[in-house]
Protein backbone atom coordinates (compact mmCIF):
# COMPACT_ATOMS: atom_id res chain seq x y z
CA UNK A 1 0.00 0.00 0.00
CA UNK A 2 1.54 3.28 -1.07
CA UNK A 3 0.39 6.68 0.11
CA UNK A 4 0.93 8.42 -3.19
CA UNK A 5 1.30 6.82 -6.61
CA UNK A 6 2.92 9.29 -9.06
CA UNK A 7 2.12 7.23 -12.16
CA UNK A 8 -1.57 7.06 -11.22
CA UNK A 9 -1.48 10.79 -10.52
CA UNK A 10 -0.08 11.47 -13.99
CA UNK A 11 -2.56 9.09 -15.56
CA UNK A 12 -5.61 10.62 -13.89
CA UNK A 13 -4.49 14.23 -14.28
CA UNK A 14 -6.39 14.86 -17.58
CA UNK A 15 -9.65 13.64 -16.01
CA UNK A 16 -9.05 15.77 -12.92
CA UNK A 17 -8.30 18.83 -15.04
CA UNK A 18 -11.52 18.27 -16.99
CA UNK A 19 -13.27 18.18 -13.61
CA UNK A 20 -11.51 21.39 -12.58
CA UNK A 21 -12.71 23.01 -15.81
CA UNK A 22 -16.24 22.02 -14.83
CA UNK A 23 -15.73 23.52 -11.36
CA UNK A 24 -14.69 26.81 -12.99
CA UNK A 25 -17.48 26.48 -15.54
CA UNK A 26 -19.95 26.24 -12.68
CA UNK A 27 -18.45 28.99 -10.55
CA UNK A 28 -18.40 31.76 -13.17
CA UNK A 29 -22.12 31.62 -14.11
CA UNK A 30 -23.05 31.17 -10.43
CA UNK A 31 -21.17 34.36 -9.57
CA UNK A 32 -22.80 36.28 -12.43
CA UNK A 33 -26.34 35.05 -11.79
CA UNK A 34 -25.86 35.50 -8.04
CA UNK A 35 -24.83 39.14 -8.52
CA UNK A 36 -27.78 39.82 -10.85
CA UNK A 37 -30.19 38.54 -8.17
CA UNK A 38 -28.30 40.08 -5.25
CA UNK A 39 -28.48 43.74 -6.37
CA UNK A 40 -32.29 44.00 -6.32
CA UNK A 41 -32.46 41.98 -3.07
CA UNK A 42 -29.94 44.29 -1.40
CA UNK A 43 -31.95 47.31 -2.56
CA UNK A 44 -35.09 45.62 -1.24
CA UNK A 45 -33.41 45.16 2.16
CA UNK A 46 -32.64 48.89 2.25
CA UNK A 47 -36.05 49.88 0.93
CA UNK A 48 -38.28 52.08 3.07
CA UNK A 49 -41.29 50.21 1.75
CA UNK A 50 -42.10 47.78 4.59
CA UNK A 51 -43.42 44.93 2.46
CA UNK A 52 -40.44 45.02 0.06
CA UNK A 53 -38.01 45.04 2.97
CA UNK A 54 -39.81 42.12 4.63
CA UNK A 55 -39.84 40.08 1.42
CA UNK A 56 -36.13 40.71 0.87
CA UNK A 57 -35.43 39.79 4.50
CA UNK A 58 -37.36 36.52 4.14
CA UNK A 59 -35.45 35.72 0.94
CA UNK A 60 -32.11 36.27 2.67
CA UNK A 61 -33.12 34.37 5.83
CA UNK A 62 -34.34 31.34 3.87
CA UNK A 63 -31.50 31.02 1.38
CA UNK A 64 -28.74 31.85 3.84
CA UNK A 65 -30.09 29.39 6.35
CA UNK A 66 -30.49 26.43 4.01
CA UNK A 67 -27.62 24.11 3.08
CA UNK A 68 -26.90 24.40 -0.64
CA UNK A 69 -27.25 20.62 -0.99
CA UNK A 70 -30.99 20.83 -0.19
CA UNK A 71 -31.44 23.58 -2.77
CA UNK A 72 -29.58 21.51 -5.35
CA UNK A 73 -31.95 18.59 -4.80
CA UNK A 74 -34.94 20.92 -4.68
CA UNK A 75 -34.14 22.59 -8.01
CA UNK A 76 -33.03 19.37 -9.67
CA UNK A 77 -36.02 17.23 -8.75
CA UNK A 78 -38.54 19.95 -7.93
CA UNK A 79 -38.63 21.84 -11.23
CA UNK A 80 -39.76 18.76 -13.13
CA UNK A 81 -42.79 18.41 -10.88
CA UNK A 82 -44.20 21.81 -11.80
CA UNK A 83 -46.35 21.32 -14.90
CA UNK A 84 -45.82 24.91 -16.09
CA UNK A 85 -42.04 24.40 -16.15
CA UNK A 86 -42.33 21.15 -18.07
CA UNK A 87 -44.57 22.78 -20.65
CA UNK A 88 -42.43 25.88 -21.08
CA UNK A 89 -39.80 26.38 -23.76
CA UNK A 90 -37.13 26.36 -21.03
CA UNK A 91 -37.65 22.68 -20.18
CA UNK A 92 -35.05 21.32 -22.64
CA UNK A 93 -32.48 23.44 -20.75
CA UNK A 94 -33.79 22.95 -17.20
CA UNK A 95 -34.08 19.18 -17.48
CA UNK A 96 -30.29 18.94 -17.37
CA UNK A 97 -28.30 18.83 -14.16
CA UNK A 98 -25.85 21.63 -15.01
CA UNK A 99 -28.33 24.55 -15.19
CA UNK A 100 -30.04 23.23 -12.05
CA UNK A 101 -26.71 23.28 -10.23
CA UNK A 102 -26.06 26.85 -11.36
CA UNK A 103 -29.52 27.97 -10.22
CA UNK A 104 -29.32 26.16 -6.87
CA UNK A 105 -25.93 27.60 -5.92
CA UNK A 106 -26.79 31.04 -7.32
CA UNK A 107 -29.80 31.25 -4.98
CA UNK A 108 -27.61 30.66 -1.91
CA UNK A 109 -24.81 32.87 -3.20
CA UNK A 110 -27.19 35.74 -4.03
CA UNK A 111 -28.53 35.82 -0.48
CA UNK A 112 -25.02 36.16 0.98
CA UNK A 113 -23.94 38.73 -1.61
CA UNK A 114 -27.13 40.71 -0.99
CA UNK A 115 -26.18 41.04 2.69
CA UNK A 116 -22.62 42.03 1.80
CA UNK A 117 -23.85 44.62 -0.69
CA UNK A 118 -26.37 45.93 1.82
CA UNK A 119 -23.55 46.45 4.29
CA UNK A 120 -21.44 48.16 1.61
CA UNK A 121 -24.28 50.39 0.42
CA UNK A 122 -25.14 51.36 3.98
CA UNK A 123 -21.51 52.33 4.57
CA UNK A 124 -21.40 54.80 1.66
CA UNK A 125 -21.30 58.22 3.37
CA UNK A 126 -24.62 60.07 3.12
CA UNK A 127 -22.76 63.23 2.15
CA UNK A 128 -21.59 61.58 -1.07
CA UNK A 129 -25.12 60.52 -1.96
CA UNK A 130 -26.42 64.01 -1.17
CA UNK A 131 -23.68 65.56 -3.30
CA UNK A 132 -24.75 63.36 -6.20
CA UNK A 133 -28.35 64.46 -5.75
CA UNK A 134 -27.31 68.10 -5.56
CA UNK A 135 -25.51 67.66 -8.88
CA UNK A 136 -28.82 66.52 -10.40
CA UNK A 137 -27.88 62.83 -10.90
CA UNK A 138 -30.84 60.63 -11.72
CA UNK A 139 -31.46 57.88 -9.12
CA UNK A 140 -30.20 55.23 -11.57
CA UNK A 141 -27.03 57.15 -12.37
CA UNK A 142 -26.52 57.90 -8.68
CA UNK A 143 -26.74 54.18 -7.98
CA UNK A 144 -24.55 52.84 -10.77
CA UNK A 145 -21.99 55.65 -10.92
CA UNK A 146 -21.64 56.54 -7.24
CA UNK A 147 -23.19 54.20 -4.69
CA UNK A 148 -22.47 50.81 -6.26
CA UNK A 149 -18.78 51.46 -7.08
CA UNK A 150 -18.13 52.76 -3.58
CA UNK A 151 -20.06 49.91 -1.95
CA UNK A 152 -18.18 47.43 -4.12
CA UNK A 153 -14.84 48.76 -2.93
CA UNK A 154 -15.93 48.56 0.70
CA UNK A 155 -17.38 45.06 0.30
CA UNK A 156 -14.47 43.58 -1.68
CA UNK A 157 -12.93 41.61 1.20
CA UNK A 158 -16.22 40.00 2.25
CA UNK A 159 -17.04 39.25 -1.38
CA UNK A 160 -13.71 37.47 -1.76
CA UNK A 161 -14.64 35.20 1.15
CA UNK A 162 -17.97 34.46 -0.46
CA UNK A 163 -16.37 33.57 -3.82
CA UNK A 164 -13.95 31.19 -2.09
CA UNK A 165 -16.86 29.60 -0.19
CA UNK A 166 -18.86 29.07 -3.38
CA UNK A 167 -15.91 27.40 -5.14
CA UNK A 168 -15.62 25.02 -2.20
CA UNK A 169 -19.37 24.39 -2.07
CA UNK A 170 -19.48 23.32 -5.72
CA UNK A 171 -17.69 20.16 -4.54
CA UNK A 172 -21.15 18.85 -3.55
CA UNK A 173 -22.45 19.09 -7.11
CA UNK A 174 -21.80 15.42 -7.86
CA UNK A 175 -24.95 14.76 -5.79
CA UNK A 176 -26.95 15.73 -8.88
CA UNK A 177 -24.65 13.93 -11.37
CA UNK A 178 -22.46 16.82 -12.53
CA UNK A 179 -18.83 15.68 -12.84
CA UNK A 180 -16.74 18.41 -11.26
CA UNK A 181 -13.23 18.12 -9.79
CA UNK A 182 -14.45 16.34 -6.63
CA UNK A 183 -16.53 13.87 -8.65
CA UNK A 184 -13.65 13.22 -11.07
CA UNK A 185 -11.37 12.37 -8.13
CA UNK A 186 -14.02 10.05 -6.66
CA UNK A 187 -14.38 8.28 -10.01
CA UNK A 188 -10.65 7.54 -10.03
CA UNK A 189 -11.03 6.17 -6.50
CA UNK A 190 -13.92 3.89 -7.48
CA UNK A 191 -11.84 2.45 -10.35
CA UNK A 192 -8.49 2.05 -8.56
CA UNK A 193 -9.48 1.88 -4.86
CA UNK A 194 -6.57 4.18 -4.13
CA UNK A 195 -8.08 6.69 -1.69
CA UNK A 196 -5.08 8.99 -1.42
CA UNK A 197 -3.62 9.73 -4.85
CA UNK A 198 -6.70 11.12 -6.65
CA UNK A 199 -8.05 13.00 -3.63
CA UNK A 200 -4.68 14.55 -2.78
CA UNK A 201 -4.25 15.62 -6.43
CA UNK A 202 -7.72 17.15 -6.38
CA UNK A 203 -6.87 18.89 -3.10
CA UNK A 204 -3.76 20.34 -4.76
CA UNK A 205 -5.79 21.64 -7.71
CA UNK A 206 -8.38 23.20 -5.38
CA UNK A 207 -5.58 24.78 -3.37
CA UNK A 208 -4.08 26.37 -6.49
CA UNK A 209 -7.45 27.60 -7.79
CA UNK A 210 -8.48 29.12 -4.47
CA UNK A 211 -5.15 30.78 -3.85
CA UNK A 212 -5.19 32.25 -7.37
CA UNK A 213 -8.60 33.74 -6.55
CA UNK A 214 -7.25 35.10 -3.26
CA UNK A 215 -4.26 36.58 -5.08
CA UNK A 216 -6.50 38.16 -7.72
CA UNK A 217 -8.72 39.74 -5.10
CA UNK A 218 -5.65 40.95 -3.23
CA UNK A 219 -4.39 42.69 -6.38
CA UNK A 220 -7.85 44.18 -7.05
CA UNK A 221 -8.01 45.39 -3.47
CA UNK A 222 -4.60 47.06 -3.67
CA UNK A 223 -5.64 48.79 -6.91
CA UNK A 224 -9.21 49.81 -6.03
CA UNK A 225 -8.56 50.67 -2.40
CA UNK A 226 -5.14 52.24 -2.84
CA UNK A 227 -6.46 55.40 -1.17
CA UNK A 228 -7.24 53.42 2.01
CA UNK A 229 -3.88 51.67 2.24
CA UNK A 230 -1.81 52.31 5.33
CA UNK A 231 1.40 54.04 4.32
CA UNK A 232 4.24 52.45 6.17
CA UNK A 233 6.84 54.90 7.40
CA UNK A 234 10.18 54.83 5.61
CA UNK A 235 12.50 52.15 6.80
CA UNK A 236 15.18 53.51 9.11
CA UNK A 237 17.99 52.55 6.70
CA UNK A 238 16.41 54.47 3.83
CA UNK A 239 15.86 57.50 6.06
CA UNK A 240 19.46 57.41 7.14
CA UNK A 241 20.63 57.12 3.52
CA UNK A 242 18.51 60.09 2.50
CA UNK A 243 19.86 62.16 5.36
CA UNK A 244 23.36 61.20 4.34
CA UNK A 245 22.74 62.16 0.73
CA UNK A 246 21.28 65.50 1.77
CA UNK A 247 24.29 66.21 3.92
CA UNK A 248 26.65 65.38 1.05
CA UNK A 249 24.73 67.63 -1.32
CA UNK A 250 24.65 70.62 0.99
CA UNK A 251 28.17 71.97 0.44
CA UNK A 252 27.54 72.23 -3.32
CA UNK A 253 24.45 74.40 -2.93
CA UNK A 254 25.96 76.52 -0.24
CA UNK B 1 -49.97 16.82 4.99
CA UNK B 2 -50.42 13.24 6.21
CA UNK B 3 -47.10 12.51 4.50
CA UNK B 4 -45.35 14.37 7.32
CA UNK B 5 -47.17 12.45 10.05
CA UNK B 6 -45.39 10.01 12.34
CA UNK B 7 -45.84 6.24 12.04
CA UNK B 8 -45.72 4.03 8.98
CA UNK B 9 -48.08 6.26 6.98
CA UNK B 10 -45.92 9.34 6.93
CA UNK B 11 -42.25 10.26 6.96
CA UNK B 12 -42.38 12.52 10.04
CA UNK B 13 -40.52 10.05 12.26
CA UNK B 14 -37.82 9.41 9.63
CA UNK B 15 -37.27 13.14 9.24
CA UNK B 16 -37.25 13.60 13.01
CA UNK B 17 -34.59 10.94 13.61
CA UNK B 18 -32.64 12.31 10.66
CA UNK B 19 -32.76 15.74 12.25
CA UNK B 20 -31.55 14.31 15.57
CA UNK B 21 -28.63 12.66 13.77
CA UNK B 22 -27.81 15.93 11.99
CA UNK B 23 -27.87 17.81 15.28
CA UNK B 24 -25.70 15.31 17.12
CA UNK B 25 -23.16 15.24 14.30
CA UNK B 26 -23.08 19.05 14.23
CA UNK B 27 -22.57 19.17 18.01
CA UNK B 28 -19.81 16.54 17.99
CA UNK B 29 -18.09 18.15 14.98
CA UNK B 30 -18.34 21.61 16.51
CA UNK B 31 -17.08 20.56 19.94
CA UNK B 32 -14.14 18.76 18.32
CA UNK B 33 -13.19 21.85 16.38
CA UNK B 34 -13.76 24.06 19.43
CA UNK B 35 -11.38 22.03 21.61
CA UNK B 36 -8.74 21.68 18.89
CA UNK B 37 -9.18 25.31 17.86
CA UNK B 38 -8.62 26.65 21.38
CA UNK B 39 -5.56 24.42 21.87
CA UNK B 40 -4.09 25.57 18.55
CA UNK B 41 -4.83 29.21 19.38
CA UNK B 42 -3.06 29.00 22.74
CA UNK B 43 -0.11 27.15 21.19
CA UNK B 44 0.40 29.69 18.39
CA UNK B 45 0.09 33.01 20.19
CA UNK B 46 3.58 34.07 19.12
CA UNK B 47 3.83 34.52 15.34
CA UNK B 48 7.20 32.80 14.85
CA UNK B 49 8.96 29.50 15.46
CA UNK B 50 8.26 25.92 14.45
CA UNK B 51 4.75 25.82 15.90
CA UNK B 52 3.79 28.92 13.94
CA UNK B 53 5.13 27.50 10.64
CA UNK B 54 3.30 24.20 11.20
CA UNK B 55 0.10 26.06 12.00
CA UNK B 56 0.32 28.25 8.87
CA UNK B 57 0.85 25.10 6.80
CA UNK B 58 -2.14 23.42 8.42
CA UNK B 59 -4.35 26.48 7.99
CA UNK B 60 -3.34 26.93 4.37
CA UNK B 61 -4.08 23.28 3.55
CA UNK B 62 -7.48 23.05 5.17
CA UNK B 63 -8.76 26.55 4.44
CA UNK B 64 -8.12 26.20 0.71
CA UNK B 65 -9.75 22.81 0.20
CA UNK B 66 -13.48 21.93 0.31
CA UNK B 67 -14.62 20.31 3.57
CA UNK B 68 -16.32 17.63 1.48
CA UNK B 69 -12.95 16.56 0.04
CA UNK B 70 -11.48 16.17 3.53
CA UNK B 71 -14.53 14.15 4.57
CA UNK B 72 -14.20 11.84 1.54
CA UNK B 73 -10.48 11.46 2.22
CA UNK B 74 -11.17 10.36 5.78
CA UNK B 75 -14.09 8.15 4.79
CA UNK B 76 -12.19 6.35 2.02
CA UNK B 77 -8.68 6.46 3.48
CA UNK B 78 -9.24 6.85 7.20
CA UNK B 79 -9.15 3.12 7.89
CA UNK B 80 -5.78 2.92 6.14
CA UNK B 81 -4.40 5.87 8.09
CA UNK B 82 -5.54 4.54 11.47
CA UNK B 83 -4.21 1.02 10.85
CA UNK B 84 -0.89 2.44 9.68
CA UNK B 85 -0.66 4.51 12.86
CA UNK B 86 -1.56 1.48 14.98
CA UNK B 87 0.98 -0.69 13.14
CA UNK B 88 3.67 1.77 14.20
CA UNK B 89 2.65 1.05 17.78
CA UNK B 90 2.77 -2.67 17.10
CA UNK B 91 -0.97 -3.27 17.02
CA UNK B 92 -2.52 -4.83 13.95
CA UNK B 93 -6.28 -4.43 13.62
CA UNK B 94 -8.75 -3.72 10.84
CA UNK B 95 -10.67 -0.55 11.50
CA UNK B 96 -13.81 0.62 9.83
CA UNK B 97 -14.71 4.29 9.42
CA UNK B 98 -18.42 5.00 9.79
CA UNK B 99 -19.97 7.98 7.97
CA UNK B 100 -20.62 9.61 11.34
CA UNK B 101 -16.99 9.32 12.43
CA UNK B 102 -15.73 10.53 9.04
CA UNK B 103 -18.06 13.51 9.27
CA UNK B 104 -17.15 14.40 12.85
CA UNK B 105 -13.39 14.12 12.24
CA UNK B 106 -13.59 15.88 8.86
CA UNK B 107 -15.60 18.82 10.19
CA UNK B 108 -13.37 18.92 13.28
CA UNK B 109 -10.15 19.03 11.26
CA UNK B 110 -11.37 21.69 8.83
CA UNK B 111 -13.18 23.99 11.23
CA UNK B 112 -10.60 23.88 14.02
CA UNK B 113 -8.45 25.93 11.63
CA UNK B 114 -11.15 28.61 11.31
CA UNK B 115 -11.91 28.49 15.02
CA UNK B 116 -8.26 28.76 16.00
CA UNK B 117 -7.97 31.87 13.85
CA UNK B 118 -10.89 33.53 15.64
CA UNK B 119 -9.90 32.48 19.16
CA UNK B 120 -6.30 33.53 18.60
CA UNK B 121 -7.37 37.00 17.46
CA UNK B 122 -9.66 37.26 20.49
CA UNK B 123 -6.89 36.34 22.94
CA UNK B 124 -4.51 38.82 21.31
CA UNK B 125 -7.16 41.52 21.62
CA UNK B 126 -7.37 41.13 25.39
CA UNK B 127 -5.41 44.15 26.64
CA UNK B 128 -1.80 43.37 27.58
CA UNK B 129 -2.33 44.99 30.93
CA UNK B 130 -4.64 42.13 31.92
CA UNK B 131 -1.80 39.62 31.51
CA UNK B 132 0.57 41.88 33.42
CA UNK B 133 -1.96 42.49 36.17
CA UNK B 134 -2.47 38.74 36.57
CA UNK B 135 1.29 38.31 36.93
CA UNK B 136 1.53 41.19 39.37
CA UNK B 137 -1.14 39.51 41.50
CA UNK B 138 1.00 36.34 41.56
CA UNK B 139 -1.75 34.28 39.92
CA UNK B 140 -0.66 30.89 38.64
CA UNK B 141 -0.73 30.34 34.88
CA UNK B 142 -3.87 28.24 35.21
CA UNK B 143 -5.58 30.92 37.28
CA UNK B 144 -4.52 33.63 34.84
CA UNK B 145 -5.97 31.78 31.84
CA UNK B 146 -9.15 30.53 33.46
CA UNK B 147 -10.08 33.52 35.64
CA UNK B 148 -8.70 36.52 33.77
CA UNK B 149 -8.07 35.85 30.10
CA UNK B 150 -10.67 33.24 29.13
CA UNK B 151 -13.75 35.23 30.25
CA UNK B 152 -12.60 38.32 28.35
CA UNK B 153 -11.50 36.41 25.26
CA UNK B 154 -14.86 34.63 25.20
CA UNK B 155 -16.66 37.93 24.91
CA UNK B 156 -14.48 38.96 21.97
CA UNK B 157 -14.61 35.58 20.23
CA UNK B 158 -18.32 34.91 20.64
CA UNK B 159 -19.68 36.44 17.39
CA UNK B 160 -17.17 34.42 15.34
CA UNK B 161 -17.89 31.24 17.31
CA UNK B 162 -21.65 31.60 16.72
CA UNK B 163 -21.08 32.20 13.01
CA UNK B 164 -18.98 29.05 12.75
CA UNK B 165 -21.61 27.01 14.55
CA UNK B 166 -24.07 27.96 11.81
CA UNK B 167 -21.52 27.10 9.11
CA UNK B 168 -20.77 23.71 10.71
CA UNK B 169 -24.47 22.94 11.11
CA UNK B 170 -25.06 23.64 7.41
CA UNK B 171 -22.01 21.65 6.39
CA UNK B 172 -23.24 18.51 8.17
CA UNK B 173 -25.59 18.29 5.16
CA UNK B 174 -22.54 17.11 3.19
CA UNK B 175 -22.17 13.96 5.28
CA UNK B 176 -25.29 12.54 3.62
CA UNK B 177 -23.09 12.16 0.54
CA UNK B 178 -20.94 9.57 2.33
CA UNK B 179 -24.06 7.67 3.36
CA UNK B 180 -25.18 9.09 6.70
CA UNK B 181 -28.96 8.78 7.11
CA UNK B 182 -29.38 12.37 8.23
CA UNK B 183 -32.30 14.68 7.58
CA UNK B 184 -31.18 15.36 3.99
CA UNK B 185 -30.86 11.68 3.12
CA UNK B 186 -34.29 11.00 4.67
CA UNK B 187 -35.88 13.91 2.82
CA UNK B 188 -34.35 12.69 -0.44
CA UNK B 189 -35.63 9.17 0.14
CA UNK B 190 -39.11 10.39 1.04
CA UNK B 191 -39.20 12.78 -1.93
CA UNK B 192 -38.20 9.95 -4.25
CA UNK B 193 -40.85 7.55 -2.97
CA UNK B 194 -43.76 9.99 -2.81
CA UNK B 195 -42.83 12.21 -5.79
CA UNK B 196 -43.34 15.22 -3.52
CA UNK B 197 -39.92 16.92 -3.62
CA UNK B 198 -41.15 20.36 -2.57
CA UNK B 199 -42.85 19.17 0.60
CA UNK B 200 -39.88 17.23 1.96
CA UNK B 201 -37.01 19.41 0.83
CA UNK B 202 -38.70 22.56 2.09
CA UNK B 203 -39.45 20.81 5.39
CA UNK B 204 -35.75 19.94 5.68
CA UNK B 205 -34.76 23.47 4.66
CA UNK B 206 -37.08 24.98 7.26
CA UNK B 207 -35.47 22.80 9.94
CA UNK B 208 -32.12 24.46 9.16
CA UNK B 209 -33.68 27.94 8.96
CA UNK B 210 -35.37 27.33 12.32
CA UNK B 211 -32.11 26.19 13.90
CA UNK B 212 -30.47 29.37 12.58
CA UNK B 213 -33.16 31.50 14.14
CA UNK B 214 -32.80 29.63 17.42
CA UNK B 215 -29.02 30.11 17.30
CA UNK B 216 -29.38 33.85 16.82
CA UNK B 217 -31.84 34.01 19.71
CA UNK B 218 -29.55 32.09 22.07
CA UNK B 219 -26.48 34.00 20.91
CA UNK B 220 -28.19 37.28 21.75
CA UNK B 221 -28.69 36.01 25.29
CA UNK B 222 -25.11 34.67 25.45
CA UNK B 223 -23.78 37.99 24.19
CA UNK B 224 -25.46 39.81 27.05
CA UNK B 225 -24.26 37.18 29.50
CA UNK B 226 -20.56 37.33 28.57
CA UNK B 227 -20.67 41.13 28.33
CA UNK B 228 -22.23 41.53 31.77
CA UNK B 229 -19.00 43.02 33.05
CA UNK B 230 -19.15 45.74 30.39
CA UNK B 231 -22.63 47.01 31.25
CA UNK B 232 -23.16 50.47 32.68
CA UNK B 233 -23.52 50.48 36.44
CA UNK B 234 -27.06 50.70 37.71
CA UNK B 235 -27.60 53.11 40.55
Amino acid sequence: MSWFDPSLAAESLPALLRGAAMTIGLTVPILMLGMVIAIPVALGRLSEHRLTAAAAFAYVAFFRGTPSLILLYLVYSGLGVIAAVRASFLWPVLSHAYPCAVIGFALVHSAYVAEILRGGLAAVPTGVVEAGRALGFSPARLFFAVRLPMAGRLALKSYQNEVVIIIKSTAAVSAITVTDLMAAANEVFYITYDPFTPLLCAAGIYWVMINLVRGGFGAADRRLNAHLAIRLPDRPLRTRMRALRLRLRRPKTA
Amino acid sequence: MHLLSFGDQGYGDELFYGALLTMSLAVVGYLTSLICGVLIAVATLRPFGVRWTLWRLYASCFMSVPALLVIFLIYFGGAEMVSAALRLMGVSVRVQVTPFAAGAVGLGVVYSAYLAEGVRAAILNVPRGQFEAAQALQLSRLQMWSLVIAPQATRLALPGLVNLWIVVLKDTALISLVGLKDIIAQAKMAAGVTKEPFLFYIAAALFFVFMNGLTLHVSGWLDRHVARGMQAARS
